[in-house]
């Protein structure tokens, strides 16, 4: 069972990329933990949770909802609702990992978290620029990637939740803002000329009106779906 | 406290999750796809990013939305890293100023 030497590179390669995200990782799971220490989540339970589930946005979500006993269906309707979006992020990495194997290509679909999805996309768009006669995609770089971030999101969620209640209300510290930044940071990089501002304008404005006029995670799908709308009604592009 | 409820929710969370990764991939693997749906699946992910933190300048404090501009604008020249720095210290800044 030894790694020939390029993959070991590559997956080297991965957790250095993904080493910046990690420390963010860091305060957002540990308010994850701490919010679950408030609904009596045990350290276990909440590292359980997040190494079953591993989508930190519907996490967050179920923890808010929470009641005791928990509203089983509403909560698992909640996640499919806010993870619907993994079913775009899961078409347009297809066609770069079709190829592989079934034991490759479960797992790589398993840790498709938002942040992963996203180094993985710009990662396969790296390797073709430099050889574009191979598939872009490298399973090794996305196990670098998610591996670390996995680990690290499940034993932090667990520290929250036991050290949480000691520091009292987190908010104050401002680490609520890791989330978003680490969200505005990804948006930054996706942006690629004038004909992305109309459909993630009206993403947002679509969002912000689901969100509160409508329950649950609805507001993550109109969202979505009228940028997309946008996009199909918008002349092509001539970039 | 791990009763039957908590336990078929987490697991149930799992399975939808797990659901809409391979869901994607599964509808996706056999078609090619043309410019203009190209192009829809190019826009879409910006959508779904924006879309989940849109929300926050509706329900954050004024300090929140004014961190979230300054993370903005850190975001336009520093790295992951250094923008989750300066939003963690501008909410924290921000609201204990306008508390």
């Amino acid at each position: 069972m030894s790694v020939s030497k390029p993959s070991q590179h590559a997956f080297v390669e991965g957790m250095l990329i993904a080493f910046p995200l990690l420390l963010g990782f860091v305060p957002v799971a540990f308010m994850l933990g701490a919010e679950a220490a408030q609904k009596d989540f045990s350290s276990v339970l909440i590292m359980f949770l997040t190494m079953v589930n591993f989508a930190g946005g519907s996490e967050f979500a179920a923890i808010e909802l929470w009641t005791s006993p928990p509203a089983v269906l509403f909560i698992i309707f909640v996640t499919l609702m806010v993870n619907s979006r993994h079913i775009i992020m899961g078409a347009t990495l297809a066609p770069h990992i079709k190829h592989l194997p079934k034991r490759k290509i479960l797992p790589t679909l398993f840790f498709m978290a938002d942040e992963v999805w996203a180094l993985a996309m710009q990662d396969i768009t790296k390797q073709h620029k430099h050889t574009p006669s191979k598939k872009g995609f490298r399973f090794d770089f996305y196990l670098g990637v998610a591996l670390p971030l996995y680990v690290t999101w499940s034993v932090c969620a667990g520290l929250g939740a036991y050290y949480g209640n000691m520091l009292g209300d987190l908010h104050q510290y401002g680490l609520h803002m890791a989330f978003p930044a680490m969200f505005i940071v990804i948006l930054v990089g996706m942006w690629n000329g004038k004909h992305n501002a109309l459909p993630w304008l009206v993403s947002a404005l679509v969002a912000m009106l689901a969100y509160h006029y409508l329950p649950g995670g609805w507001y993550v799908i109109l969202g979505t779906f009228s940028g997309i709308v946008v996009v199909y009604f918008q002349g092509d592009s001539n970039a | 406290m791990l009763d039957l409820a908590t336990l078929l929710t987490i697991l149930g969370m799992g399975m939808v999750t797990y659901f809409t990764r391979i869901c994607g991939f599964l509808l996706l693997r056999n078609k090619t796809l043309n410019a203009k749906q190209t192009q829809m699946m190019s826009v879409a992910p910006g959508c779904v990013f924006i879309s989940i933190i849109a929300p926050e300048f509706l329900t954050g404090t004024s300090g929140d939305i004014l961190a979230l501009l300054v993370t903005f604008l850190a975001a336009l020249r520093l790295g992951m890293l250094g923008t989750i720095v300066v939003g963690i210290a501008s909410a924290y800044g921000f609201n204990w100023l306008l508390s």
